[in-house]
């Protein structure tokens, strides 16, 4: 066959794809459009980006500062200052021979009490004995030496009281009571003594035996999977103290004042020095930040003025939790510091015995790390036990979020980024492979024409994927260029305006590049290519013939006798409907996020408006103990004062073993008025809102609460909910508690009160629970987050319009041709425009209308699932006007499309319909 | 491909469209041959099957029965891909619609068919035949009909196919710009020998052929070689 181009003068070399020419003139042509298209994907790619990088550049500075600043393993407080003995057996891991340590102190205890005990016991009831066996003994004897001395009996029986009265007289009956006593007693006592003394401790062995199996269930004596756990401990003392930063005699806070040391937990420093001086601290850095304190400030710690000389980043205060237990960190009214011995012996509130310990094997992971804690738990509560010391709090690391949370939270802010990234990239795909397919049914006969002429269909696919390709390819180059510097610098400030984080080197992050360049290319091209692969699997003659509709022609759908231009909408509605479908779905992406950015200060306005509502007393007083050293039972004249019991319980599950706090309340109680408490059954509780909220918890289910430390589990029936508590809470009679708890009948834990209780001596209050505990989770929030959500409100504004604008710009553009034509026949642009944008505008309503209860509804189970995994609960609020809002932004976003749009349509040429009529 | 004993030999081609009562048939064994460097004209009137035809030469759609071999290359044994391949190698298409890419200039939707081609012609050669060297810089839309159809006809040929199929060229032209495509056409069958097969309805045209092919109702009405060939410029209609 001839095909011989040299023949014919051919050409050298194959010419570079003409059709690669198109592209620049595309862009150019409709770069209003990729420009949009190119800022919001730059702008995403670069956020999410700057975000891999920022986190990633901080987790590795957080991880290698886990070795450089000596991270412990997790502590724990002991009641008293253990002694030299008791830190080395619980450095060993091993546990405390719990049954030797009971037999021990009860032998001793026996030893020290029962010859005193028996001795009175046993000459009271010898004495009494013996002298009436003596009296008749004595008789016996007197008148045996009567009758020996010739009387007969009846004589000897009538002398006989007058003979031991003399006999008695004379001392002759003393004589012989004192001989006769001295033996037998002696006799009697060595019998009965060792008899006695037996029977003690046979009971006493019994009742170890009893109080043995409890502990052995307590702290698994009997665990056969317990190995010892040697650890190297340290010394981490502390004290709490007040903090008046600026000076207004009133406190601001609480600061928790750590020795300086250089053993473990050790503190970057961020700015300043470390203390030298007695009067000197260092105070952790986001607190300062946050209250506006710097290095050279004065600072009111414990009544005492020192002077700022450092900021600080404690590598166990990433974020400022003050109890593991609290929900939110707070970086405004609680702060960590340091000082020099001498400063911190000049302080006055009690010490806290805290020690940190580093296991001697690192574990290989979180499983084993998880055991390991069991293990040296068991240890720790066995030796403490054995050494006559109370174990307050034991807190393993991974179980702490003051080191946890902000890797966690950094972790989550990265898989959210990715998510929304995908999304953004998904609805951005659909938005250019719908364009990609207009585009082809317009060009129907060229590309039925290339492909008679021999273009293959993988040509013509490349070719319409070029576009989505090389605009994601070029926004993924600028984004990740914005991305590792002016958003990473910009996440980085988010961060530290949260974490109290160390200094960090910016990484190159390979998993940014492929989260913010593979996977969105992946993802535009994955999307295009089903779409344009699809679209263009019709035969060449299929599409010179423009016959691209899959089985055959539309049936036009029937409508009522509706005028004319309802009927026209309508029809245009139905023709544009795949459009509307991705218009619908892109307002409700943008309403979830903006369920988000009006629902999180919504949901923090409702809870720091009704925090006193929901706190059954102002103030909980927790006590150390309700009696004094001296045995007294500690009162207050405080006329509103309650007493009231309460304990911590664990409610364990795989996702997060979850502090539940018990309380036991007085009959006729004013503070939590609960009608029928007092006549629950013996393991019925009611609980509170929270805890139904959370857990999904019906009247009549049982709970299985277990304990912190030990290995015992409690089941309750649920009677009822109580919805003045924003706590994890349980409800019962004191009584109830007294007995499930098995403590003293009178034992009590503290007062509650709505006035501030004045009278209690400090030393004897643990802690006071007021509404702040609510508030300062709502404070810290609204400063972390509070400024972002508002950008974040005008980012889904601009959003909205960007996803409206691209998705309109299609059916406008679709709609060119009918518009044209209308035109023709004579129909103003008012008219046009209230046929075809109203059209677009009806469903956008729908759209928007739907979208936002929607969104509020996906917002609302995100959530609660990501609450889920934190202590605590507060359910996702939205106002009436938050929805409001909602609807306007978008709206907003619409309005400002619609004046484009109705421009566009202006715009349309007359002749463009018959440019393009067959 | 192999060699036959004609160039292309269309034998007892048929095809319908529908089924059951709704059945049409287009084509009732349509048997017929060309020779390579042929001007072939189908002619007949609307719905006589001549696009139908001229679209199965071209590949692009498929007969019922019967086979159309090139060179004893039978195109009813090759697969999707060959076909393409067929296309590519061999045929150039020219449809009434001129259908060019709206943002590519003259030049550059030539070379849209010159990019299928590892040895095409020289694009700036045919631009002078073409009579558009001067316009090769304008989009189509700065284009007369004729100027487009022109540029059409440069995309077919620019790959130097064996067989040139044409599809009404000038069906949307008016006299003059038609007499000045159909010259265009002639030109370039005798400068590069292609074979022409052009589908019209153009009664005058077939005066300029080699071979005319008449159809009516699916079948051949005439089959027959022309003597008396004259030039398009002496075309009159």
């Amino acid at each position: 066959m001839r095909w011989n181009g040299e023949e014919y003068g051919g050409m050298k070399g194959k010419i570079k794809n003409p059709l690669t020419k198109r592209l620049p003139r595309e862009l150019v042509g409709d770069w209003r459009k990729y420009l949009v298209v190119c800022l919001f994907l730059v702008l995403t790619i670069g956020f999410v980006s700057g975000m891999y990088v920022a986190n990633e550049s901080m987790l590795s500075a957080a991880n290698s500062g886990v070795e450089k600043y000596k991270l412990e393993d997790g502590h724990f407080e002991l009641a008293e200052k253990a002694d030299p003995e008791l830190l080395e057996a619980i450095a060993t891991g091993e546990k405390a021979d719990v049954k030797s340590y009971y037999l021990k102190t009860a032998k001793a205890e026996l030893d020290d009490a029962f010859e005193g005990e028996f001795n009175a016991e046993f000459t009271e009831e010898f004495d009494a004995e013996f002298s009436k066996h003596f009296e008749e003994s004595f008789e016996e004897q007197v008148k045996e030496s009567l009758l020996s001395q010739g009387l007969d009996e009846a004589s000897a029986i009538g002398m006989l009281p007058s003979a031991i009265a003399q006999a008695k007289e004379s001392g002759a009956y003393q004589d012989a009571f004192d001989a006769a006593y001295s033996d037998a007693f002696s006799s009697a006592y060595d019998e009965a003594y060792k008899k006695a003394y037996d029977e003690a401790w046979s009971k006493i062995l019994a009742e170890i035996d009893e109080k043995y199996a409890d502990a052995e269930e307590k702290y698994k004596l009997n665990d056969a999977d317990f190995r010892p756990v040697p650890v190297s401990l340290y010394e981490n003392f502390y004290r709490n103290e007040e903090e008046d930063h600026d000076h207004d005699g009133v406190t601001d806070g609480s600061v928790r004042v750590y020795l300086k040391t250089d053993d473990v937990n050790l503190a970057c420093l961020m700015d300043g020095r470390f203390p030298e001086g007695d009067d000197e601290i260092a105070i952790d850095r986001m607190h300062a930040d946050n209250v506006g304190l710097k290095v050279g400030d004065a600072i009111t710690v414990g009544n005492k003025e020192w002077k700022v000389v450092g900021l600080l980043a404690y590598v166990n205060y990433a974020t400022l939790h003050e109890k593991s237990t609290d929900v939110m960190f707070d970086a405004l009214k609680f702060n960590v510091a340091m000082t020099t011995k001498e400063g911190f012996d000049s302080l006055q509130t009690p010490i806290h015995y805290g020690y940190a310990w580093q296991y001697q094997n690192s574990p290989e992971d979180e499983t084993e790390e998880k055991q390991l804690a069991d293990n040296f738990l068991a240890a720790v509560l066995t030796q403490t036990v054995t050494a006559e010391n109370e174990l307050t709090d034991f807190l393993p690391t991974y179980a702490n979020p003051a080191v946890y949370f902000a890797v966690d939270d950094m972790g989550g802010d990265m898989a959210m980024g990715g998510v929304l990234l995908d999304i953004l990239i998904v609805i951005i795909a659909f938005i250019f492979a719908v364009t990609i397919s207009n585009t082809i049914m317009r060009e129907s006969r060229t590309i039925g024409t290339l492909r008679a002429s021999g273009y293959t269909r993988g040509e013509l696919i490349r070719h319409y994927l070029s576009m989505p390709v090389i605009v994601t390819l070029f926004s993924e180059a600028l984004g990740n260029l914005l991305g590792y510097t002016v958003f990473k610098d910009v996440v980085v400030s988010m961060y530290y305006n949260s974490y109290s984080l160390p200094v960090y080197e910016t990484l190159w992050n390979p998993s940014a590049f492929v989260k913010t360049t593979l996977i969105p290319l992946i993802l535009m091209f994955a999307v295009n290519f089903i779409v344009v692969a699809r679209k263009l699997r019709y035969t060449p003659l299929a599409f010179l013939r423009q016959d691209l509709k899959k089985g055959g022609r539309k049936r036009a759908i029937r409508l009522p006798r509706w005028n004319f231009f309802r009927r026209f909408r309508m029809r245009i509605i139905f023709q544009n409907a795949p459009n509307y479908l991705i218009l619908f779905f892109g307002v409700f992406f943008v309403t979830v996020l903006l369920a988000m950015a009006v629902g999180m200060p919504d949901t923090l306005d409702y809870y720091k408006e009704n925090a006193s509502d929901m706190m059954f007393a102002d103030y909980q007083y927790i006590l150390n103990s309700c009696e004094e050293e001296d045995g007294n039972v500690i009162e207050t004249s405080n006329d509103s004062a309650e007493r009231f019991a309460m304990t911590s319980l664990i409610r364990k599950s795989d996702a997060i073993n979850e502090e539940v706090s018990v309380y036991g309340i007085e009959d006729g109680s004013s503070y939590v008025p609960i009608d029928g408490l007092s006549s629950l059954r013996e393991n019925e509780v009611y609980i509170s809102d929270s805890f139904r909220d959370k857990y999904d918890v019906s009247v009549g289910d049982t709970i299985l609460l277990d304990e912190k430390y030990e290995s015992k589990q409690y089941q309750f029936k649920v009677a009822g909910f109580y919805d003045r508590s924003l706590s994890i809470a349980v409800f019962m009679p004191i009584g109830q508690f007294r007995s499930v708890f098995g403590v003293a009948q009178d034992a009590f834990s503290g007062y509650l009160s709505d006035s501030e209780i004045t009278d209690l001596e400090e030393s004897s209050i643990a802690t006071v629970i007021t509404e702040r505990e609510i508030t300062k989770m709502c404070d810290q929030l609204d400063h972390s987050m509070g400024a972002y959500m508002r950008y974040f409100q005008v980012l889904c504004i601009l959003l909205s319009a960007v996803m409206i604008y691209l998705l309109t710009k299609i059916i406008v553009e679709k709609n060119e041709n009918a518009i044209s034509m209308t035109k023709v026949l004579g129909y103003e642009n008012s008219e046009i425009a209230r046929l075809y944008l109203l059209s677009t505008t009806m469903v956008f309503l729908v759209c928007n209308t739907v979208s936002v209860f929607l969104g509020t509804l996906v917002m609302s189970a995100a959530w609660r699932a990501i609450m889920s995994s934190y202590s605590g609960w507060f359910a996702f609020m939205i106002t009436p006007a938050g929805y409001a809002t909602m609807f306007l932004f978008v709206l907003i976003g619409y309005l400002v499309v619609l004046f484009f749009d109705f421009r566009r349509v202006k715009r349309i040429p007359l002749n463009l319909a018959l440019k393009n009529a067959d | 491909m192999g060699q036959g004993k004609h160039f292309l030999q269309i034998v007892d081609i048929t095809k319908s469209f529908g089924s059951g009562d709704t059945k049409q048939e287009v084509l009732r064994g349509i048997s017929f041959s060309v020779e390579k460097g042929e001007f072939c004209v189908l002619l007949g009137p609307s719905g006589s099957g001549k696009s139908t035809l001229l679209n199965i030469i071209g590949g692009i759609d498929s007969a019922d029965s019967g086979s159309i071999s090139i060179h004893g290359d039978n195109l009813k044994e090759l697969g999707e891909k060959r076909l393409t391949q067929y296309r590519r190698r061999h045929l150039g298409y020219v449809f009434q619609q001129y259908n060019l890419i709206p943002n590519l200039n003259v030049r550059e939707n030539i070379e849209v068919g010159a990019y299928l081609s590892d040895a095409p012609l020289d694009t700036d050669e045919l631009l002078h035949t073409l009579e558009l060297y001067e316009h090769r810089h304008k989009l189509p839309n700065q284009l007369s009909g004729g100027q487009q159809q022109r540029v059409s006809i440069g995309r077919a040929i620019v790959k130097n196919p064996d067989i040139l199929l044409c599809d009404e060229p000038t069906g949307a032209l008016d006299y003059t710009t038609s007499k000045e495509i159909l010259k265009l056409i002639e030109e370039i069958n005798r400068k590069y020998q292609n074979t022409v097969i052009m589908v019209t309805h153009n009664e005058a045209i077939q005066n300029m052929a080699d071979h005319v092919i008449r159809l009516r109702d699916g079948r051949v009405r005439l089959d027959e070689r022309n003597t008396r060939r004259i030039s398009a410029d002496a075309l009159e209609w």
